[in-house]
C-alpha cells in the first residue's frame, strides 16, 4: 500500500510539470495514433482483399484472359486472339471444367432520357450468375434463348439506377447504351469497390451476343472465368488450357502465350505480397515514429531530472530509498507516455474510421490496435523511463541538495 | 542520543589530491540537547550534518545514534532511519514549487509504512501556526512561512532529533525570531536539535555552541543563558 501511494503521488507529479508532459505526450500520441491508423485501415483493406478474391475466384476457379505477359498477376499487352470458341473447346476437352463463363467488356454511355452515366458494360452467357457468382437482388438473369436471340435486356448495378432513375423503380425501364435501346430486367447484388478503385456497382450486364453484335461488333472477348469441380488438380488443369489454346491459336515453341490463365494461387501471391506492405511496413513506419517519440519523452525527462535535483536530494533526505526514486521517474514517464498514447489511439481512430469510410474498405475494428497501441507505448514509456529513473536513482543526495 | 568518534572525511577533489572536510571529529550530544554548529563557509560544518543525518557516510572513524552502530545500516534501512528518526531543516527550505503546503508536508509520509496517515500533516502545520495555510502553495508564502511548513514537513513522522542546516540564514530578523521561537519550543518539549551556523546571534539561542574551524571542533561550551525568541508570531 506504501508502493500505491506513491504511485499515485508520482502519476500525480506529472500536472506540476505541464509544458514537459505536454511535449512527452505529443510524442507518443503522434506515434501511437499513426501506428492505429495504418493498422486498423490495413486490417480493414485485408479484409476487404480477402473478400473480393473470394468474389473472384469463388472455391475453385481460374480465369482465361485476352493477351500474353503478366506483372503483379495482371494481364499486359491486350491481344486480338481469344473467342468464346476457344473457351468452349477448353470447356469440352478438359473434364475438370464444370462450367464457364467467356466475358466481352466495354467503357461507354449510356442514358436515360436526361439523365447519363459512363457505365463498364460486361457481355455474359446465361451461366453468369453461376459462374461469376453475382446474384440479381431483383429480377432475374436472361435465359439461354435471350442469349441466342440476341435479346435487348439489360441487368443493373446500384449506381447506375442511382444514376438513371434516382428514386423511381427500374424495373421493366428502358435505357440507350450507346444507342441502342435495352429493357431492365434486373438489378446486380451490390459489390462495392474493387483493388483496382474500380465502382463495381457501375456496371452494366447484357447477352454477350447481343454485346458483340449491336454495341462493339467484334467477337473476341476480354476474358473467361471457369469453374473447376473441387477434386480438379490446378496446375494439370492449366497445363492442359495451355495446350488446347496454344494449338488453336497456332502458336509454335518459340512464340510466347497470347493469352494469360490467372488462378487463385496466382492471386494469392500477390495478396501475400500487398498483406506484407500492410501488415509489416506500414506498423514499422508509424513505430519508428513512436521510437522518435520515446527517445524525446527520454530526454525530455533526463532534463527534468537534473532540473529536479534538489527535488530528489530532498526525497533522499525524508527517507526515500532509491528504489523509491527509480519507480517515481518511472512512473511519471510512463504514465505520461501511456496518456498521450491513449489519446492517440482515439484520435487514430477516428482517422481510421474517416479514411476507411472514404475509401469504402467497410468499418474499422479498434481493438486490435489499441491493443497494441497500449502495449506499445508501455513499452516505449518503459524503455523511456529506464536512463532518466537510473541517473536520478543514482544521485547522491548530498550532491543532489547542494 | 549522538557520539561521533574519530571522524575523518575525506573528499578527492576534480584533481586528484584529497581534500580533508573533517578531521578527527569527536563530539557526544544527549537527549534532549539543542547544540549550534557553528563556523564559517568552508569549515566543513554542512559535511558534518551530512554525516549526522545519514545523508553522507565518514572516511574513518565512527557514528552511534541512539546507540546503534550506523556504519552497519544498510541503505533501506538509513533511508527509515532518516524518515522516521530525523528531521531536515535547510536554508533554502527545499519544498517542491505548485504543490500545496500540506502536501509539503505531507512528502516524508509517502516513504513511511504507517498504516494511517489521515490528519498528521495538518497537525504539523498547526503545531507551527500555519493551520490556516494547508491549500497555499510555496510562492504564495512568506520566507518565514515557507521555513514553518520545512518544520512542519520535518515534524510529521515525530522524530526526535532535528537537524537545521542554516535555517535562519535566507530569512529577515523576524521571520528568523520565529523560527528560532518554534525550535525552542520544539527542544522544550523533548526533541535533540543541531543547528549548524554561521550567525553568533542565532547560535546564542542554544543550549550549547560547538566552533568548528578548519575541519576540526576548536570550542565546545555550554550557553549559561541563552536567549529567548519571543513567541510574538504564534
Amino acid at each position: 500500500m506504501n508502493t500505491m501511494r506513491l504511485i499515485n503521488h508520482s502519476a500525480g507529479m506529472m500536472g506540476r510539470h505541464k509544458v514537459r508532459t505536454g511535449f512527452m505526450m505529443i510524442g507518443s500520441f503522434i506515434g501511437v495514433a499513426a501506428m492505429t491508423l495504418v493498422v486498423s485501415v490495413g486490417m480493414a483493406a485485408e479484409r476487404k482483399l480477402v473478400k473480393l478474391a473470394h468474389q473472384m475466384f469463388g472455391e475453385s476457379s481460374l480465369m482465361i484472359i485476352d493477351g500474353g505477359g503478366h506483372m503483379m498477376g495482371g494481364p499486359r499487352n491486350p491481344g486480338t486472339r481469344l473467342k468464346i470458341d476457344d473457351i468452349e473447346a477448353v470447356g469440352k476437352q478438359v473434364p475438370e471444367i464444370e462450367s464457364w463463363d467467356a466475358q466481352q467488356g466495354l467503357t461507354t454511355s449510356v442514358r436515360r432520357g436526361d439523365s447519363a452515366d459512363t457505365a463498364q458494360v460486361l457481355g455474359e452467357s446465361e451461366r453468369s450468375e453461376h459462374v461469376w457468382g453475382r446474384h440479381a437482388v431483383q429480377g432475374a438473369y436472361f435465359d439461354d434463348s435471350a442469349v441466342k436471340s440476341s435479346e435487348r435486356v439489360v441487368l443493373i448495378g446500384q449506381t447506375v439506377v442511382n444514376q438513371l432513375f434516382g428514386n423511381e423503380d427500374p424495373m421493366g425501364g428502358e435505357i440507350q447504351i450507346g444507342p441502342v435501346p435495352f429493357r431492365v430486367i434486373g438489378i446486380l447484388e451490390p459489390w462495392g469497390t474493387d483493388p483496382h478503385g474500380m465502382d463495381r456497382d457501375n456496371e452494366i450486364v447484357v447477352p454477350i451476343t447481343t454485346l458483340m453484335r449491336r454495341l462493339t461488333n467484334v467477337d473476341t472477348i476480354t476474358g473467361a472465368k471457369l469453374l473447376m469441380v473441387p477434386s480438379a488438380q490446378e496446375t494439370q488443369v492449366v497445363k492442359a488450357i495451355n495446350t488446347i489454346l496454344r494449338e488453336r491459336h497456332g502458336l509454335t515453341a518459340d512464340q510466347p502465350d497470347d493469352f494469360s490463365i490467372l488462378t487463385a494461387s496466382e492471386v494469392q501471391q500477390v495478396m501475400a505480397s500487398i498483406k506484407r506492405i500492410l501488415s509489416l511496413y506500414l506498423p514499422l513506419v508509424a513505430a519508428i515514429s513512436l521510437l522518435a517519440g520515446g527517445i524525446v519523452s527520454a530526454t525530455l525527462m533526463v532534463g527534468s531530472v537534473n532540473e529536479r535535483a534538489a527535488e530528489i536530494g530532498l526525497r533522499r533526505a525524508v527517507g526515500a530509498r532509491t528504489e523509491d526514486i527509480r519507480l517515481q521517474f518511472f512512473v511519471e514517464t510512463t504514465a505520461t507516455i501511456l496518456a498521450g498514447g491513449v489519446a492517440g489511439i482515439l484520435f487514430g481512430y477516428v482517422l481510421a474510421h474517416m479514411g476507411a469510410t472514404h475509401m469504402h474498405l467497410g468499418s474499422v475494428a479498434p481493438w486490435g490496435a489499441a491493443l497494441l497501441g497500449i502495449v506499445s507505448s508501455i513499452v516505449v514509456g518503459l524503455a523511456a523511463g529506464l536512463l532518466p529513473a537510473q541517473r536520478a536513482a543514482g544521485m547522491s543526495p548530498v550532491d543532489a541538495l547542494r | 542520543m549522538i557520539q561521533l568518534n574519530g571522524i575523518t572525511k575525506t573528499y578527492t577533489r576534480p584533481g586528484g589530491e584529497p581534500l580533508n572536510a573533517l578531521i578527527d571529529v569527536s563530539l557526544h550530544i544527549d537527549d534532549g540537547e539543542f547544540v549550534a554548529i557553528v563556523g564559517t563557509s568552508g569549515s566543513g560544518k554542512s559535511t558534518l550534518m551530512n554525516i549526522l543525518g545519514l545523508l553522507d557516510v565518514p572516511s574513518e572513524g565512527s557514528y552511534y545514534l541512539r546507540g546503534e552502530d550506523t556504519a552497519g545500516l544498510a541503505a533501506a534501512a538509513q533511508a527509515q532511519w532518516r524518515n522516521k528518526r530525523i528531521g531536515f531543516v535547510f536554508q533554502t527550505f527545499h519544498l517542491l514549487p505548485r504543490t500545496s503546503a500540506l502536501d509539503n508536508v505531507e512528502l516524508p509520509l509517502l516513504y513511511s509504512d504507517r498504516v494511517s496517515i489521515r490528519g498528521l500533516g495538518r497537525k504539523a502545520l498547526e503545531s507551527v501556526g500555519l493551520g490556516d495555510r494547508v491549500a497555499h502553495r510555496p510562492s504564495e508564502l512568506s520566507g518565514g512561512q515557507q521555513q514553518r511548513v520545512a518544520i512542519a514537513r520535518a515534524l510529521v513522522n515525530e522524530p526526535d532529533l532535528l537537524l537545521a542546516d542554516e535555517p535562519t540564514g535566507n530569512l529577515d530578523r523576524r521571520s528568523a525570531n520565529e523560527v528560532m521561537a518554534i525550535f525552542q519550543a520544539l527542544n522544550k518539549s523533548g526533541r535533540t536539535i543541531v543547528l549548524v551556523t554561521h550567525d553568533a546571534e542565532i547560535a546564542s539561542h542554544c543550549q550549547r555552541i560547538a566552533r568548528i574551524e578548519r575541519g576540526r571542533i576548536v570550542a565546545d561550551q555550554r550557553v549559561t543563558e541563552p536567549k529567548i525568541a519571543l513567541q510574538e508570531a504564534l
